[in-house]
């Protein structure tokens, strides 16, 4: 087992070297075989990180201790599901399920029927493969996810009990589908560079494989965000914690960069923008995982202080070089765009502003993130930049973005005229400024939150408007009923359709967010049979009791839940202890309604059942996960194919014997 | 004789300001929140110590003992709670940075810079504007059609015309 375990790392690490001066060899020398035989290592690639995975699934799942990395993150009594997902607990797994992904995605590119025949293939899968050879180097001779121990210990370590939950089995994996799958459109970008092809091919090329590896960005953070809130009984899900950060800011520019390939795309403008928006996101990606792999920040999500973080910086650092060499030197051939301006009020303007706010967002999440660092080394003085500063410098920021949402849809492409923005514009603006005042009622006297729903209510209004006006659009030109119209606008246009369909999944997302910063929070210690009341709740106290889960103990107080007065049955927050682990875990109890969430955490007992509880009352909270839903739907919306999904672009770039 | 008594009233008030902030606050009070919300707990857990809850937590319970206690019995403010303890632990306890001295660049920085981009990009819209205008004259009967309309039926002519040619 071992030694095909190793036999697999260092077997792909040669084979991903032998890859990549093939490629470069054949693209020198034209010679189609090194080309096709640099192919044929790439699957070679796959197949060996497929064993590796294989091969660390099956020594988790039967609890192979003599491993050190199943010794450390395993044991024989956890459930085989988390046995299984101990794979990314640690450094070496998840580095190694990294690299998977990587080869995956390098065996698609490089045998994707799309690109057959395509000169700038072994230009992007050779880029892949410099990628693939870092991670390899890494499991090879930094982190190695095979190491034997000296002796069998009799039982493992254990996983840390927070990571025993579904968030475990999902989270992780997204958000590396997510950071991994930028890889893709970083690599085409390079490679159109360097073959100089300067029109969009590249951008249409990888538009789907963008849009998966934002959604699975988007997931990825929205699993995790589920999952803090399910998990660690602090009711919040989303503390801007250094590592959170680091995934938020490649989501941000690749928002960013798809709305401005658009402009692109239809105006052959900003060429240079969209390289240095992919260029970034991918930099962020690895910025990311130095920052979670490094400890140089303070995160509770870091896998500890390791050297890893350096190796990481180090090629963040020669990978931005290298592109930005090719961008300089092929900036002569892209500096020139021949679309033009008509107005200030256009599509093409509020793009850009949007790009503008966007990138502006990324920058504060990275200010505050390095921020620490930077007082330190300026004036000595240790600082901590957490949730009150996040919440204050973005909300002004990501208000705006909002704004532009909601009226970025119904400005025209070219120019747009008064009379236009009357039309489009003054209804919903009305209605929104009755809700605002509507809000004002309900006693809300706060400015942000008021002028916050007001932007929602905009916004979800003037993409209703836009799904309206298309269909009277459609209907005047083929005279179909009207759900009949609305669903073939729809469908024949999916990329705008889908993309109106994640906004309103954002505008969901928001309006949960906006609410959930109304919440109320009690702590109480009761005696059996005592109540306490929280908002409309009525929560009496009635039992402390003990049962097994496994070879695991749960302590779970059982509370009889009323609202105004109706009985709603009984909830039962929980605390577990491990036989593996020294502390236990809080199991919160969540009745969760559209309104509102009621969130119970038993805190403390004592001897004579006295029992503290932590009860919150968290508005509106379930819209953030309804929202998210909202928002994935649009993204596969906006990808799917069928008789009007996507088109494929023609390549009409230099040719080369190779391909 | 009435200067006497404002005088008076003056003292009376100034005796019992404090007396007045000492009140009975308990830990689901509003204020408590606040006060104990400003600090960061340095548990490891990445909270504040009013949601730090973490098991084993050595901090956070005496954290909230003492600032009820300084709440309750020495009447002091959410200024005096902030002092009390950046003097002991430094500006890294404060679960944000200063609004003064170099901390206040942490607050300032991304909005000069988003002020910066934004005269940038109106300065290169205009010159785009100006240069398109240059290029061509308007069509004014443009204005008189609905320009949204126009917009998406041009949108899905072009789709039509993608999938057919």
């Amino acid at each position: 087992m071992h030694m095909i375990g190793n036999v697999s790392i260092y077997l792909a690490l040669l084979l991903s070297i032998y890859a990549f001066i093939a490629f470069v060899l054949g693209i020198k020398k034209q010679d189609q075989r090194l080309i096709d035989s640099g192919k044929g290592a790439t699957m070679g690639i796959f197949i060996l990180a497929s064993i590796s995975m294989t091969l660390m699934f099956y020594l988790l799942g039967s609890s192979q201790l003599q491993f050190q990395y199943v010794y450390q993150y395993s044991s024989t009594d956890l459930p085989i599901i988390y046995k299984l997902a101990a794979l990314w607990a640690g450094n070496a797994g998840s580095l190694l399920l990294w690299t998977f992904f990587l080869a995956m995605y390098s065996a698609m590119v490089a045998f994707s029927k799309k690109m057959k025949r395509n000169p700038m293939t072994p230009y992007i899968v050779s880029i892949l493969m410099l990628n693939v050879i870092f991670f390899y180097l890494i499991l090879s001779f930094v982190t190695q996810p095979f190491t034997l121990m000296d002796g069998i210990p009799p039982e493992g370590r254990g996983l840390n009990p927070m990571l025993q939950d579904p968030g475990m089995i999902f989270h992780p994996v997204t958000l590396y589908l997510g950071y991994v799958g930028l890889a893709v459109p970083f690599a085409f970008a390079i490679a159109s560079l360097i073959v100089k092809n300067m029109d969009a091919f590249w951008i249409q090329m990888t538009r789907r494989w963008t849009i998966i590896a934002w959604g699975f960005l988007t997931l990825g953070n929205v699993i995790g965000g589920y999952w803090a809130y399910m998990e660690l009984g602090w009711g919040g899900y989303w503390a801007w914690d250094p590592v959170e950060n680091a995934s938020f800011m490649p989501w941000l520019t690749v928002t960013a960069y798809l709305h401005s390939v658009m402009i692109q795309e239809r105006k052959n403008m900003l060429k240079i923008w969209n390289l240095s928006l992919i260029i970034l996101s991918y930099s962020l990606t690895l910025f990311g995982t130095f920052l979670v792999r490094s400890g140089v920040l303070t995160s509770v999500h870091a896998f500890g202080e390791t050297n890893l973080g350096a190796y990481f910086l180090v090629f963040m650092a020669f990978m931005v070089l290298l592109s930005m060499y090719v961008l300089m030197s092929r900036y002569h051939l892209i500096k020139q765009d021949t679309g033009q301006f008509e107005s200030f009020v256009s599509k093409e303007s509020s793009f850009l502003v949007n790009n503008l706010i966007i990138l502006g967002a990324t920058f504060a999440v990275f200010w505050g993130t390095v921020f620490p660092l930077v007082s330190e080394a300026v004036t000595g003085t240790k600082v901590t930049v957490g949730v009150p500063f996040f919440n204050t410098v973005m909300s002004p920021i990501l208000l705006a973005l909002l704004f532009i949402m909601a009226i970025c849809p119904l400005i025209a492409w070219q120019r747009s005229s008064l009379k236009n923005i009357r039309d489009n514009f003054l209804i919903p603006a009305i209605i929104s400024l009755v809700i605002a005042g509507v809000v004002v009622a309900m006693g809300i006297r706060d400015a942000y939150p008021v002028i916050a729903f007001a932007i929602i209510s905009f916004m979800v209004l003037t993409h209703l408007v836009e799904f309206i006006r298309g269909t009277k659009a459609r209907r005047k030109v083929t005279k179909e009923a009207y759900p009949v119209a609305l669903v073939r606008l729809m469908v024949r246009s999916r990329r705008r359709y889908g993309g109106y369909i994640v906004h309103l999944g954002i505008a969901l997302i928001a309006f949960g967010i906006v609410g959930s910063n109304f919440d109320i929070e009690r702590m109480e210690t009761l005696r059996i049979g005592e109540s306490m009341e929280i908002d409309r709740y009525t929560l009496t106290y009635e039992a402390l009791d003990q049962r097994s889960d496994g070879v695991n103990d749960v302590v779970y107080a059982s509370l009889l839940l009323e609202q105004d007065g109706e009985n709603l049955g009984y909830i039962q927050p929980e605390r577990m202890f491990y036989l593996n682990w020294e502390e236990p875990s809080t199991e919160v109890a969540v009745r969760s309604t559209l309104r509102e969430d009621l969130y119970v955490v038993l805190s403390a007992w004592e001897e004579d059942q006295r029992a503290t509880f932590q009860v919150k009352v968290n508005p509106l909270v379930k819209w953030i996960w309804i929202g998210s839903y909202v928002l994935i739907i649009g993204a596969i919306f906006a990808i799917w194919g069928g008789r009007y999904g996507q088109v494929s672009p023609r390549y009409a770039g230099p040719e080369r014997k190779v391909h | 004789m009435i200067g006497r008594l404002l005088i008076i009233m003056v003292l009376m008030l100034i005796v019992t300001v404090p007396a007045m902030a000492q009140g009975n606050y308990d830990r689901n009070s509003p204020e408590f929140r606040e006060n104990t919300s400003q600090f960061m707990c340095l548990c490891g857990c990445g909270q504040d110590h009013f949601e730090c809850n973490m098991e084993g937590c050595g901090l956070n319970e005496q954290f909230k003992t003492e600032i009820l206690e300084m709440m309750n019995e020495d009447g002091y403010d959410k200024n005096d709670i902030k002092e009390h303890y950046v003097s002991m632990y430094g500006e890294v306890i404060l679960t944000a940075p200063e609004k003064s001295g170099f901390s206040l660049t942490a607050w300032v920085t991304p909005f000069v810079l988003l002020a910066g981009a934004g005269g940038g990009i109106i300065y290169l819209i205009r010159k785009w504007v100006r240069k398109s205008k240059q290029l061509m004259k308007p069509d004014p009967t443009d204005e008189l059609e609905d320009e949204t309309e126009r917009e998406i039926l041009h949108s899905l002519i072009d789709e039509e015309r993608k999938k057919h040619f």
